[in-house]
């Protein structure tokens, strides 16, 4: 700072706390309400102040669920969102990995050709072509099932570009050194390029799982039968029946259970949470 | 063990020719050095031995065996890289093994090789650390070492020790030259001092623009330099080079073979005072003097053209800048040169 | 495009490791928007035994159906309200956190989390805050003489989204403007600073400008972001309601094509969203090639 005002130091603090209350209380009053029993909620406000219901709502939902709302207890959605988000975050990782060392360590016709491809995927979100996409998926027998789940969200232009980027700054003198030494093109890739993709690899890691865990509209499509529910999608289920019953309580220990994996790897690991936002921008 | 036989060797890029057809024998245990400026092609030709860039035309053996088409790992040879090329990731004990384990080497022999390596080199305690925790010298021995585990039919250096400080890349020269002595290993080492080379090499392959201007001993190469390019590129400070025709006087230039346009004399053999035999005088003003300690340079401008030349003298002499002298060298000094065809005009210089 | 100086001799390698991620990339992306390109210009009878070609009439129709300007322009005040909400907090409080230095952590890890909170969440959580019967937000400005009820009042939905969105997009804002101000040279600030100039006038005049860079970028992704990412989120809190006055782009692609089967019209829908996000991606990688020389 150049010059020290205290009543603009003070200002800063205010504006920060401002902003960390505004970000922080949905979530609060979401964890209030999740602490109480069904029937606080009858007198037409949410509570302010924890109640004594924490742990039973949350055991309920874990292992219950509610029976109305068509959808599996949370622990079993827990499951299927960590596995599906395990999935696209390696899956991505590990396709990307390979393609952007194609790209970068061989000479090859079309190589110009496959790169536009993989771009042009960075134009076409599933929300922009969400009927012939389902319509692919079921034609291959994929609904309900984790592949179906996964296996189109697999391909990544983002990922590829930031590994096509930071292979090109690992020094030429590398491989050739490698290829002295004896390496083939798979060797080299295992023994040294993966290792020196370390931590590249993490920070992607965090922001695919992430992104793996948020998806919503895609679950949405292809999955009908409840086992494959993930908790994102799950907790919609729960949401629409709580309008009519007073279930907020459960309701919102499940919105709670949902948020956690994510947002835990974010406060975690959020060197590499950083790392991978920024770098997949550039 | 092993000889190098570089025939008619070429490369292109796209159209553009960055070796033109380079001839070499290097016989067994020998250290050859590639010299030249930036460009020259020579670093070109280095990776071409190594098998990191492709042969256009031309033949290309190692140990009698071609190697035209051979992955630089079954060329049997081992590479020293300017920026060392140490794997970051890896222990400097796991950079010397990786390319023996590649090789499948069986552990057993791996040690002994490592360990003999850190003994020459004297890197036995560095053996656990990470290339990032060495200093630069340390890494350039680390660099060393994984060339000589391998125990390979050649060495290839390029340019290693330009990255070191002037002080360690003397240290560094006088050791690389011991070690090649010792263990006798055919080397091809490239680089763009010409120091360096010259105190290097067994021979010397003097490059420009993609092709080879001499081939000789160190001694042959600075005492008769076969073209102009050499005689201007070997010896520091750079031998003088005069227009014959500008001189007033060419007394003693009479001797000299059919042909001569352009002589050159090398600062050390230029005079101040007059020198038996028959010799050539030139009169000039003194422009600058620069002493650099145990001798000086004098720099003079030449009245008859106005072409600076330059003297190596001994000590400090006590001349004036701006003082008129005359300049005296031996006939026996002077090298002719054509400046059309750019060779030496008196003997034909062996290149083989 | 860049290589390696020497590259391996292999010829079919390349192909191999190229395979998988081309393999995804043709049937789950290629296949089905050259899909949704073809049925965009045909029409299906009722039992869908027939379809046929018909040029721009599905675009045509769409162009002059109500419902979709509607959505157009629902989406346009939707992406430029969260865009411009979200970006001016993430700004004050980069500015602010940057300002701070021994709790610069505490406040950047209590204002990051948000961004791996799933938009369907997000709307979860703020549809709770604002429900009519028991939401804290409506109980509060009832004592302020506003009835809330979004339910019913379109411009209340809509503000419920634009809050909802805005909020989620905060952190990442939050981030890439702290990013581009630790980039702005300190040395250029006390300059300013010993030619007179306050923080105020310090921050408008030498900061701001240096950070438009990251303000363009930010522009961009945040147009993205309200117009592809919040289908979880007004799924959530309006469907789209009431009576159409949430009925973003996204949202409607998907209740038209998918609720209401109307293959023909989604698909055409569909390609213009696909046209609208070749635009953004043009211009967001015209701006990058930009930064590099900058």
């Amino acid at each position: 700072m150049v010059e020290n005002r205290p009543w603009l130091s003070f200002l800063t603090h205010l504006v920060l706390i401002a902003g960390v209350v505004v970000v922080v209380f949905p979530v609060y009053l979401a964890f209030i309400a999740s602490t109480h029993g069904s029937g606080d909620f009858m007198r037409g406000l949410v509570p302010l102040l924890p109640g004594p219901h924490m742990l039973e709502n949350y055991g309920r939902m874990l292992t219950q669920g509610i029976s109305t709302a068509g959808a599996p207890p949370v622990s079993i959605m827990l499951m299927n969102s960590t596995i599906i988000a395990i999935i696209i975050a390696v899956g991505k990782i590990a396709i990307s990995l390979l393609s952007a060392y194609a790209i970068v360590f061989f000479k090859f016709p079309f190589r110009l050709l496959a790169f536009w491809i993989i771009f042009i995927t960075l134009m076409l979100p599933v929300e922009v072509r969400i009927i012939p996409t389902f319509a692919v998926v079921a034609n291959l027998g994929l609904l309900n099932s984790y592949v179906g789940l996964t296996l189109p969200l697999i391909a990544s232009a983002t990922a590829t570009f930031l590994f096509r980027q930071f292979f090109l700054t690992v020094p030429d003198e590398l491989m050739e050194a490698a290829r002295v030494d004896g390496a083939g093109p798979m060797k080299f890739f295992r023994d040294i390029l993966l290792p020196l993709s370390r931590t590249n690899i993490a920070a992607l890691f965090v922001i695919l799982f992430i992104y793996g865990w948020v998806q919503y509209l895609w679950p949405l499509l292809v999955t009908t039968d409840s086992k494959y529910y993930t908790v994102v999608m799950g907790i919609k289920r729960l949401a629409a029946t709580a309008d009519s019953e007073p279930l907020w309580n459960l309701v919102m220990a499940s919105v709670i259970l949902a948020m956690l994996p994510p947002v835990l790897v974010v406060i975690f690991m959020q060197r590499l949470f950083v790392k991978g936002l920024v770098d997949t921008e550039k | 063990m092993a000889t190098i036989d570089l025939i008619d060797l070429k490369k292109n890029y796209g159209n553009v020719p960055a070796v033109k057809g380079v001839n070499l024998k290097v016989a067994d245990g020998e250290l050859i050095v590639l010299v030249g400026p930036s460009g020259c092609g020579k670093s070109t030709l280095l990776r071409m031995v190594a098998g990191l860039e492709t042969v256009t035309s031309g033949r290309l053996e190692i140990g009698g065996r071609d190697v035209v088409k051979a992955e630089p790992a079954e060329r049997d040879i081992a590479m020293v890289f300017q920026n060392y090329a140490l794997y970051p990731h890896m222990s400097v004990r796991g950079n010397l093994e990786y390319g023996l384990k590649n090789r499948g080497t069986p552990r057993a022999e791996i040690d002994r090789r490592v360990q003999e390596a850190a003994d020459i080199l004297e890197i036995g305690p560095l053996l656990d650390r990470k290339p990032r925790q060495l200093s630069g010298g340390q890494r350039q021995r680390v660099a060393m070492g994984r060339a000589i585990v391998r125990e390979p039919a050649a060495f290839l250096f390029d340019e290693p020790l330009s990255n070191l400080d002037a002080k360690l890349r003397v240290q560094m020269r006088v050791e690389i030259r011991k070690l090649q002595r010792r263990l006798k290993t055919t080397s091809l080492y490239v680089t763009h001092d010409q120091l360096e080379a010259m105190t290097l090499a067994d021979r010397l392959v003097v490059m420009n623009a993609g092709l080879v201007e001499q081939i000789g001993t160190p001694t042959e190469v600075y005492d008769h330099p076969a073209t102009l390019f050499v005689a201007g590129f070997i010896g520091s400070p750079p031998m003088n080079l005069i227009d014959v025709a500008s001189l007033s006087n060419r007394r003693g230039l009479d001797g000299l073979p059919a042909g001569t346009d352009i002589i050159g004399i090398r600062p050390d053999v230029l005079f101040l005072t007059p020198q038996e035999g028959i010799s050539l005088s030139m009169q000039g003003t003194v422009e600058l003097l620069e002493p650099i300690g145990g001798e000086s340079h004098l720099h003079v401008r030449l009245d008859s053209s106005g072409q600076s030349v330059v003297l190596s003298v001994p000590g400090r002499p006590n001349i004036a800048e701006g003082s008129a002298v005359t300049l005296h060298a031996r006939v026996a000094d002077i090298h002719p040169f054509n400046a059309q065809t750019g060779r030496r005009t008196d003997t034909a210089v062996a290149n083989l | 495009m860049q290589t390696k100086r020497t590259i391996f001799p292999n010829k079919f390698l390349p192909y191999a490791l190229l395979a998988p991620q081309l393999a995804v990339t043709l049937v789950f992306f290629i296949w089905p928007a050259a899909q949704a390109v073809k049925s965009s210009f045909e029409r299906e009878d009722p039992f869908g035994f027939r379809t046929t070609f018909i040029w721009f009439e599905n675009y045509t129709r769409l162009f002059s159906e109500p419902g979709y300007l509607n959505s157009l322009t629902k989406t346009g005040i939707f992406a430029v309200s969260v865009t411009l909400l979200s970006m001016s907090l993430s700004l004050l409080l980069a500015v602010a956190v940057n300002r701070v230095i021994k709790s610069n952590r505490a406040y950047t890890t209590l204002l990051v989390w948000p961004y791996a909170v799933a938009p369907v969440v997000v709307g979860i959580l703020w549809w709770f805050m604002f429900n009519p019967t028991i939401g804290i937000a409506p109980y509060l400005l009832r004592g302020l003489g506003i009835s809330w009820n979004h339910r019913v009042d379109g411009n209340q939905a809509m503000i419920l989204v634009v809050i909802a969105a805005s909020w989620k997009q905060i952190s990442y804002n939050f981030l890439f403007f702290v990013a581009g101000l630790q980039s702005v040279p300190q040395s250029l600030n006390e300059a300013a600073a010993i030619d007179g100039a306050g923080p105020f006038k310090r921050f408008w005049t030498i900061v701001f400008p240096l950070l438009s860079p990251t303000t363009f970028f930010l522009l961009i992704v945040n147009i993205n972001y309200a117009m592809f990412d919040t289908f979880g989120l007004i799924d959530a809190t309006t469907n789209g309601g009431p009576n159409q006055a949430t009925n973003i782009l996204v949202y409607k692609v998907y209740a038209d094509g998918f609720l209401g089967l109307n293959i023909g019209s989604s698909a055409a829908q569909s390609v213009v969203l696909m046209l609208i996000v070749i635009a953004l991606t043009a211009i967001q990688f015209r701006f990058i090639e930009r930064r590099v020389q900058y």
